[in-house]
């Protein structure tokens, strides 16, 4: 077996007073699609803040393939190719669609590199492409998140972290959004996946980790976990 | 009449371009650090003694003052962010970070100022204008160092706007103004971007001091003023935002050159005081808006 | 501070007032307040002196600015321009009225804690920074219209004409004593009261809007009232150190206000430790004793009060208060171990930490030996 993609090892982050992610371990391999389910307040936002650098970890240690980048910041694990869609998008507001992913694939030097990325997103979400002068706050939700997962493939990445990308959207629009996750998964992606629910990421998920109280309570297969009736009781979603 | 119009109009457009060019450097700053930098006045002290230096002790040309000014500043604006800002970064959720900064940016203006007193005097030195002469409409007096003054700046202003909408880097600035965590998922270094901005802001003030060296004199409390108007400005205008800088700017050289031309020179500026008074109190975060709305 | 042996009544009441002062700690103060007041006993250098009594108003006026700054946490920079309205109030009553110079103390503090009150208001609806600058556009405008009086009773740049002190019938070596003395003493009490009020249902309601505004609103506190009262508070005693400027210099000027000055008394309050009680002593005479020695050189005195400035807030935020803070602990519970073992252990709830520049999370050692 490979070396994995993630491997976290008893981490522990929070903010100013509070510990939030108390000894987690994770292994998430190559191509794998994890998906981290609990409810809110429990660290799921926090656990990902601590991986991509945001927060830097008060003990443990985070390898992202093979290389130790425990309290490195942000920008620095980011440019070794993690990319993290934070929670609510995490758009540049006043800046255009087509701005925001040119910001995508900053660690890119030439326009033109930039350019041609762009080119190819909007060939893949043409909803993206009809917004593209547009101011990223005049948008819907469905379409900021779209902006956003587009803007995420602007840059080759070793692995990518997706804060709750159904929140606060309708129907539709997290059909389509899951589909492009889908897309994702299909190209051979590292996805780590965060939700408070089963309910979308049926079509995904490879391996699914219950968080609860800022600690791994369970892990295992989808299959497997989504039939279990504990599980399933506790995070309940209409599993199809 | 047509006098005290043409004077109110060519003043505005005077004081406005200075009140401008000293002002957007401190938006810049405070849209992407979020803090006010008080030290912007005494950069542009800095740059009128670097252009009384080249333009009078050494008898160079105007755009090397300009050059020298720009990037001796530059260089101070960079020190002055990992003297005076960096070290609190990490700190900066722990404490009330604005107020701080002021206070430690404040100090390196108070060094500035008095290193200069010190080692140059408190002497006013004159500064030779980059053009001299002038020329007079309806008796109302228009050197053209002033004149170039107004077109430098809005030159620079301009300049400045294309950098942050069109280039790598001023797109990365704005993207630290909008949305700081972001930014940094895309990989953006704010540990050089900090003091890369601050410099630049800096370089921009230094600049206009060798503008402002030329219509006044050089002297170790020549930022002084500039610090206040400039504060006058971003406050009116709203922290952060750049067009509502550039308008707030010109408004206020409104204002004063209404003033002026009303009640006399002397009681112009606590006018504008008084004004600032007013709208405080009437819209209390300026003309346009909250500064958590960052417009770079 | 559990059980202990039964206190008598005066023990009682310092100690609701004073929770954290044991009589050690009283002793060692007693003890300071006779060293400084001894001082004019063997100093014989007037002008040393007459530098130690501007040392001593400058210090009321910290104090003032201090109280406002430190436990309502605004950052009031008018608080210069109320000093110098005490000052021109109580100047302009002595040359105008019969108004005898005691009485002049008094109305200069109501004259500023009157102009304090007015300058309350505005600031509550603002946020932050531009509560600073609101009062510092303030500041300037009174300024302003000082040095541009015509009217004549201001005097304008020139300051007011001879106005009377407090000791006139005294030779000048004995006035000198007397304003040292006199001030020694209204800086000991406005301390204490200070102190007390921080302590008191004021005071600890002030502090809560300054720390958690949300909940003191739920609690039924009201911001604008309390306010007031604060600025009013700082105003009079603001004021009172005008008056006292203006006596014992017999003149006052608006070259008392400004950037200048301001930044000198910053540079005090921030030195020495902000919200303390101790700061605002320890980072005046600091900066009056640089002051002194370069009073030739002021390009290398600012330079030095800059670089000591940016130092401090950077690596020492309690300010030095905070670090003589530490050492007044180990005497309190050196000397509480004769009288009351284990029983004064100072509590460690941070009192004197406002959100001006020392971190919101207690910091290693309560900063203020006054205040629990």
């Amino acid at each position: 077996m490979s070396e994995p993609m993630l491997q976290v090892t008893g981490l522990r982050a929070g903010y100013l007073d509070t510990t939030v992610i108390r000894d987690l371990s994770l292994t998430v391999t190559a191509g794998e699609v994890a998906v981290m389910i609990g409810p809110n307040g429990h660290g799921k936002t926090t656990l990902l803040r601590a991986i991509s650098g945001l927060i830097t970890p008060a003990a443990g240690q985070v390898l992202l393939d093979g290389q130790d980048v425990t309290g490195w910041p942000a920008e620095r694990i980011a440019a070794m190719g993690l990319v993290h869609v934070p929670q609510g998008d995490g758009l540049f507001p006043e800046m255009t669609v087509e701005e925001n992913l040119m910001m995508g694939a900053f660690p890119a030097q030439s326009w033109r590199e930039r350019r041609r990325e762009v080119a190819r997103i909007y060939e893949r979400f043409p909803i993206v492409a009809g917004k593209a002068p547009q101011r990223a706050r005049t948008l819907s939700g469905g379409e900021r998140r779209l902006v956003a997962l587009g803007r995420a493939l602007m840059r080759t990445s070793r692995i990518m972290l997706i804060d709750e990308p159904s929140l606060g959207l309708a129907p539709v629009a997290i059909d389509a959004v899951y589909e492009a996750i889908a897309a994702l998964k299909q190209s051979g992606a590292t996805v780590v996946l965060v939700e408070e629910n089963f309910t979308h990421v049926g079509g995904v998920a490879d391996a699914v980790h219950i968080l609860e109280a800022g600690q791994i309570v369970a892990s295992g297969p989808f299959a497997e976990l989504s039939v279990d009736p504990t599980v399933v009781q506790t995070y309940l979603g209409s599993l199809s | 009449m047509v006098t005290n119009f043409v004077a109110i109009v060519v003043n505005t457009i005077i004081l406005g371009s200075i009140y401008g060019l000293v002002a957007i450097g401190m938006t810049l700053i405070y849209g992407t650090l979020r803090i006010l930098d008080m030290s912007q006045g005494s950069m542009v002290m800095v740059g009128s003694f670097i252009g009384w230096g080249v333009l009078v002790v050494a008898g160079w040309s105007p755009v090397l003052a300009i050059l020298a000014a720009f990037a001796a500043t530059f260089m101070l604006g960079v020190l002055t962010q990992l003297v005076s800002v960096q070290p609190l970064m990490k700190r900066r959720n722990a404490i009330d970070f604005e107020m701080v900064t002021f206070i430690t940016t404040f100090a390196v203006a108070m060094v500035l100022t008095n290193v200069a007193l010190e080692v140059l005097g408190p002497f006013q030195r004159n500064v030779t204008p980059v053009i001299s002469g002038g020329v007079t409409i309806h008796t109302v007096n228009l050197p053209y160092q002033s004149l170039a003054m107004a077109i430098v700046s809005i030159a620079l202003m301009a300049g400045l706007g294309l950098f942050l909408s069109r280039t790598r880097w001023g797109m990365a600035i704005r993207a630290v103004a909008q949305n700081l965590d972001a930014a940094r998922l895309m990989g953006v270094p704010v540990g050089k971007l900090y003091p890369l901005t601050m410099g630049l802001a800096s370089a921009l003030a230094g600049v206009a001091g060798v503008f402002l060296g030329g219509l006044y004199f050089a002297y170790p409390g020549a930022g002084d003023l500039p610090l206040l108007e400039a504060l006058i400005v971003v406050i009116f205008g709203g922290l952060g935002s750049l067009p509502g800088t550039i308008y707030a700017a010109y408004a206020i050289g409104l204002i004063q050159a209404t003033a002026e031309q009303i009640v006399g020179e002397t009681w112009s500026l606590p006018i504008l005081y008084g004004v600032i008074l007013i709208v405080l109190i009437v819209r209390p975060y300026g003309l346009l808006g909250k500064p958590s709305e960052a417009r770079l | 501070m559990t059980d202990h042996a039964p206190v008598t009544g005066r023990q009682a009441l310092a100690r609701s007032a004073f929770p954290s002062m044991t009589s050690g700690r009283w002793g060692l103060t007693a003890f300071a307040v006779a060293i400084a007041a001894a001082i004019p006993l063997v100093m014989t250098n007037q002008y040393y002196l007459s530098v130690m009594v501007t040392t001593l108003i400058l210090l009321v006026l910290n104090i003032s600015w201090n109280f406002v700054l430190g436990v309502a946490g605004v950052w009031n920079f008018g608080q210069l321009a109320i000093y110098a309205m005490g000052g021109y109030g109580a100047g302009i009553m002595m040359l105008r009225t019969s108004l005898s110079p005691w009485l002049a103390l008094l109305a200069g503090g109501v004259v500023a804690a009157i102009a304090a009150m007015l300058l309350a208001f505005p600031t509550l609806r603002l946020y932050g920074i531009y509560t600073s600058l609101l009062t510092f556009a303030f500041a300037e405008v009174i300024q302003y219209m000082i040095l541009n009086d015509g009217s004549g009773i201001t005097g304008g740049s020139f300051g007011l004409p001879s106005v009377p002190g407090l000791f006139d019938t005294l030779s000048i070596d004995d006035q000198n004593r007397a304003y040292y003395w006199t001030i020694l003493a209204i800086v000991v009490t406005v301390t204490l009261v200070l102190a007390a009020v921080k302590q008191s249902e004021l005071g600890i309601a002030l502090r809560s809007i300054r720390d958690a505004p949300a909940y003191a609103a739920a609690r039924g506190v009201n911001p604008l009232r309390l306010r007031v009262i604060a600025f009013a508070i700082s105003g009079f005693i603001a004021g009172v150190a005008g008056a006292l400027y203006v006596c014992a210099e017999g003149s006052i000027s608006p070259s008392v206000m400004g950037l200048t000055p301001m930044s000198v008394y910053v540079t005090m309050l921030v030195i020495g430790g902000l919200g303390t009680s101790t700061g605002p002593i320890i980072g005046t005479i600091l900066v009056q004793i640089v002051a002194t020695v370069l009073v030739t050189r002021p390009g290398a005195e600012f330079t030095i009060l800059g670089l000591f400035l940016l130092v401090v807030v950077i690596f020492v935020p309690d300010g030095l208060a905070g670090v003589v803070g530490r050492y007044w602990r180990r005497i309190g519970v050196w000397a509480a171990e004769g009288e009351n073992p284990a029983a004064d252990e100072p509590p460690d709830t941070g009192e004197a930490v406002p959100d001006g520049t020392a971190a919101a999370s207690q910091a290693e050692g309560s900063p203020d030996p006054h205040v629990a």
